[in-house]
């Protein structure tokens, strides 16, 4: 089958996953709905919305969300991989609560050095001015689900410096954070615990499958 | 070049008052803006002043204060028999208006960063500095944090 015969052919055009059957506004989009000419984002967008459109039809959505949505959630309570980003002296603790004493790997938390395979961003220090933009661009590249943990005072509000010039008054001023460590520095226990309370937090929001719907 | 006779030379100085010694082997001189830039030529190339230590902006109310330390590392100057390593100490007074004096980053090239810092954080500015940009703060910071007249504002971003 040649992609020319697919572009003339406006059913397969149209696409299962694209909202509107008007032909001349499917002409106008272009490669809205031809999978071929899909760019590589556009294209599991185009295959999310169909599957998502074929289960919602057929009623298969409600069971397949049921059964797989506890298997899902277990696998990201049980590895939620932290990025390994050291600000300040937190992060010495952060190592700390890897090594053998607080074996913290035991929580399924194996550290990553890139975003891009991370679950958790821990803030771990305060953030000045010229570094905020670019742990937000860290934080953007992390894929979804992801979460961020505060940790220590700085993290949490500034703390010795929240009147400061360069320092951020808070992780949570420019970013969306869901657990705070309270501690200067935060303990290993401490930070142990936080992730256990980030565990609860997986387990009662329980995204499954369907997570971005 | 013995440790006495630079301080006998420094005295006979033009623009340079108020000698004194620190310690054994630091001396503390008070030196006018508008010779400075000879005053430090002499040091590097005939006081055997090779390393430029540290550059300091201190705001003394009204008036800014710049606080050189030069060292001599290579033992040329000797401080009685002991091996200790010559310091000078140079004080400069800038008014609050213009606060602007001649870069030494030419001659000492260590100096540049120092000098970058003053203007970052004090807001001094070095003439004839090859690279005179901000190196703490981020690019398009308003104003100089360190001076005591300086008003913070806290920032914040809609996410």
């Amino acid at each position: 089958m040649s992609a020319k015969g697919i572009r003339g052919n406006i059913d397969l055009r149209r696409g299962l996953g694209s909202k509107t059957t008007d032909r001349e506004k499917i002409m106008e989009d272009g490669p809205a709905g031809d999978w071929l000419a899909l760019r590589s984002d556009q294209l599991l967008k185009w295959i999310d919305d169909a599957v998502y459109n074929a289960s919602e039809a057929t009623g298969m959505r409600e069971v397949v969300d049921r059964v797989t949505r506890p298997i899902f959630n277990f696998a990201q309570r049980f590895s939620p991989h932290p990025l390994h980003f050291g600000i300040m002296c937190c992060a010495i603790e952060m190592g700390q609560a890897s090594a053998p004493d607080h074996d913290i790997d035991r929580l399924g938390l194996v550290y990553r050095s890139s975003p891009r395979q991370c679950d958790v961003l821990i803030v771990n220090g305060p953030v000045c001015e010229k570094l905020r933009p670019k742990l937000k661009t860290l934080y953007e590249q992390m894929p979804e689900p992801k979460w961020v943990i505060a940790m220590g005072e700085c993290a949490i509000s500034g703390g010795p410096y929240w009147d400061s010039y360069s320092v951020v008054a808070g992780a949570d001023t420019f970013m969306p954070v869901d657990v705070y460590i309270p501690g200067c520095p935060v303990r290993p226990e401490a930070l142990m615990h936080g992730f256990l309370t980030l565990q609860k937090k997986i387990r009662e929001k329980e995204p499954g499958m369907f997570l971005r719907r | 070049m013995n440790f006495k006779e630079l301080q006998k030379q420094l005295k006979a100085m033009e623009g340079v008052s108020k000698l004194s010694l620190v310690r054994d082997n630091v001396i503390k001189i008070d030196l006018e803006r508008s010779t400075s830039k000879d005053f430090f030529i002499k040091m590097k190339e005939e006081c055997y002043f090779e390393h430029c230590s540290l550059i300091t902006a201190i705001d003394n109310q009204p008036n800014f204060e710049l606080v050189y330390h030069l060292s001599c590392l290579s033992g040329e100057l000797k401080v009685g028999d002991t091996k200790m390593a010559a310091m000078l100490e140079v004080h400069v007074n800038l008014e609050r208006d213009s606060p602007s004096i001649d870069s030494v980053s030419d001659l000492w090239f260590g100096a540049n960063w120092h000098e970058r810092e003053a203007f970052d954080l004090m807001g001094i500015y070095f003439i004839g500095h090859p690279d005179l940009r901000r190196v703490l703060l981020p690019e398009g910071f308003a104003g100089h944090p360190l001076r005591k007249d300086y008003v913070y504002e806290i920032h914040e971003e809609e996410w």
